[in-house]
């Protein structure tokens, strides 16, 4: 009924119609070879990190040393463990995790991450510290990029991530960790 | 003196606090600034913006039913509300057929507007807002005095205060980092346990039926993803026809807003969780009537990233809540009047006309411009008062004649040199209330260009 009469409202008052203005026509594209060093800037302006790891091979050994207890859900059973249907207590305790991001955007220092990321759509964030593993042929310039190769169909939850949680509601002094992960980092591999 | 000008004198009363609030929201301006002009193509970003709403407010119905129709079959339930009541009827319904107890709620100005948190809080349901600054506010119980930073009215020390009282922080402790870590803990206790989640929404994508919301803090994802239930509340206007269109609005919004490139998260949610249920909660509120308005339409293009507060010399200088209004600064200025034009009618003129909000609007809102439009529409309706309306009649005659002109001008400037402060502001002056009158100069215009520059 109330949607009958918003439609119907709707109708009554719509101005004569605008037509959409077509794609957004970019004049600046960044380069390629500019763009880890621009992702890389752009993250760590938001309070993330960024490690470039040259061989693809050593992301194993590089995380067992700095961060021996991480859970990883890029491999292994790690998905099992902490499945969709996992009490939220136990997720509670993670501490370091580590996720494989799809794309990345080199003018914000944003990663996408989806659904087909991690088994528990909680995980991104009740971890303490989030490290994601990206490839660097996979950075886009823009959001304009971004969106375009995206397909969401399929996908039921997906976002840009792009730092530290962090506040500033206290006047205005930036603190990391508001609510989800108090550190965030990116390694870059080839 | 007019509402505003009495709670902005209160709010100027604290010289620091007011000086404080001003530099910090000048200073997120500055920010904004320095990031917006990063970006080359800035100015056609705003540009796109506003076409791309001209083309949703001239066709929401069809963008609103193409929304619906993939929500719907990506398993979402989604709700239409009329007005503020249904909204909070609807949500009640879903709590109480989801048996939900702990209800927890991120940022929402749509839920703010139809008072969704008193109507549940009545019926004894208890609803934690997560936002840090809005805990603050909640455990206050104040409104939000800014829609993007609800406590900036508020000192450390202040909210070191209140988190002892109701977190049992350390007596005396407020520095930031250690108030923010307790109420992370407190907030986490409320995530873990809460039945149902509820949030506003940036943006909502026609062509897929996701909706979008951006926070920093991640308390959206917090609550929507440890709750079984999540409810999504939207405003009509929050469309946008397509998921290329986000492109254009993530790169505006939080550079605009805070001044950063885009904001820690920017969530897209388009199915329930695996076992869970997923609402949607499309108002009107008096949306689509407003559509119908062609000198104040415009206003719906707004996507709330609260930039014309942080730079209006007017909000700066009397906070937000000398609105009294759910969305304070310019936009409230001529949001509010809409929503009663009897009790708000002294906002259009809580402004310089400077035209600030709008060079800085990302959807190019001719705000100043509808801020005019009001004042002449409230001066119409002659609620002006008395003595300005005579004053000005009698001016409009003395502007018209050269001579008459000269000669008040010469008297004025003598009797404000002369006269004393008692006769020139007196109880007629309606001008003389809360203004100072300026520095009398020697000469009029006209007699300093004789001389200068004629000969």
């Amino acid at each position: 009924m109330s949607r009958e009469k918003i439609l119907h409202r709707l109708r009554q008052n719509s101005p004569l119609p605008v037509p959409p203005p077509g794609q957004f026509q970019e004049n600046i594209v960044l380069a390629k070879e500019k763009l880890v060093e621009i992702f890389s800037r752009s993250l760590k302006q938001a309070g993330g990190e960024c490690i470039e790891l040259s061989n693809a091979d050593d992301i194993y050994g590089w995380l067992q040393t700095h961060y021996p207890g991480a859970v990883d859900f890029t491999r292994g059973d790690a998905g099992k463990t902490y499945s969709a249907g996992c009490a939220k207590e136990k997720l509670e305790r993670l501490e370091t995790v580590v996720l494989e991001g799809r794309f990345g955007v080199a003018e914000n220092g944003a990663v996408w991450i989806d659904d087909s990321c991690f088994p528990h759509r909680l995980i991104p964030f009740i971890a303490q510290r989030l490290i994601i593993i990206l490839h660097k042929n996979q950075l886009v310039s823009d959001m304009h990029e971004a969106y375009n190769r995206l397909d969401l169909t399929g996908t039921g939850f997906g976002l840009f991530i792009c730092g530290p949680s962090k506040t500033a509601d206290i006047e205005q002094s930036l603190v990391y960790g508001a609510h989800g992960a108090m550190e965030m980092g990116v390694v870059l591999v080839d | 003196m007019n509402a505003h000008a009495q709670m902005a004198a209160n709010f100027l009363a604290n010289r620091e606090r007011s000086d404080w609030h001003d530099q910090t929201l000048w200073m997120v301006r500055q920010k904004r600034d320095r990031v917006a002009l990063s970006v080359p193509e800035w100015e056609q970003l705003r540009e796109q913006a506003s076409k791309i709403k001209d083309n949703v407010l001239s066709n929401l119905e069809n963008y609103l039913l193409q929304f619906e129709q993939h929500a719907l079959a990506n398993g979402v339930k989604v709700h239409w509300a009329v007005d503020a009541d249904e909204l909070n009827r609807i949500v009640l319904k879903i709590i109480n057929d989801s048996k939900a107890v702990r209800v927890v709620k991120s940022k929402s100005m749509l839920t703010e507007e139809c008072g969704l948190n008193p109507f549940l809080e009545k019926l004894g349901i208890e609803v934690v807002d997560t936002d840090l600054g809005e805990r603050i506010i909640q455990f206050r119980n104040e409104p939000p005095s800014h829609i993007v930073l609800p406590a900036i009215h508020l000192k450390k020390e202040e909210i070191g205060e209140l988190f002892h009282e109701k977190l049992n922080t350390e007596k005396g402790a407020s520095d930031p980092h250690y108030l923010t870590a307790a109420a992370r803990a407190h907030l986490r206790e409320k995530f873990l346990s809460a039945d149902l989640a509820i949030t506003g929404v940036n943006f909502a994508v026609a062509e897929t039926g996701a909706v979008v919301v951006c926070t920093n803090e991640g308390n959206a994802d917090m609550g929507v993803h440890a709750a079984p239930v999540q409810v999504h509340c939207m405003g009509i206007e929050k469309i946008i026809p397509s998921t290329a269109d986000l492109g254009v609005f993530t790169r505006l919004l939080a550079r605009n807003a805070t001044g950063q490139h885009i904001t820690t998260y920017t969530s897209h949610y388009l199915k329930p969780k695996e076992g869970g249920e997923m609402h949607v909660v499309i108002t009107d509120n008096g949306r689509s009537e407003r559509l119908g308005n062609v000198k104040y339409r415009d206003s719906l293009k707004c996507i709330r990233c609260g930039a014309c507060m942080n730079t209006c010399p007017v909000y700066r200088r009397s906070g937000g809540y000398s609105y009294r209004y759910v969305i304070p600064g310019p936009i409230g200025s001529i949001l509010a009047p809409y929503a009663d034009i009897k009790k708000y009618k002294d906002l259009p003129f809580a402004s310089s006309l400077c035209g600030s909000c709008t060079d800085v609007c990302p959807v190019k809102i001719d705000i100043h411009q509808q801020i005019y439009y009001l004042r002449q529409e409230i001066t119409g309706r002659s609620k002006f008062p008395g003595f300005k309306k005579i004053s000005l009649k009698l001016a409009a005659k003395i502007f018209a004649a050269g001579r008459w002109y000269d000669l008040s001008g010469k008297t004025a400037r003598w009797a404000m040199k002369h006269l004393s402060r008692k006769i020139i502001y007196h109880p007629l002056n309606a001008w003389g209330r809360g203004r100072e009158l300026p520095e009398v100069p020697e000469r009029s215009f006209k007699e300093w260009y004789k001389k200068n520059i004629k000969s």
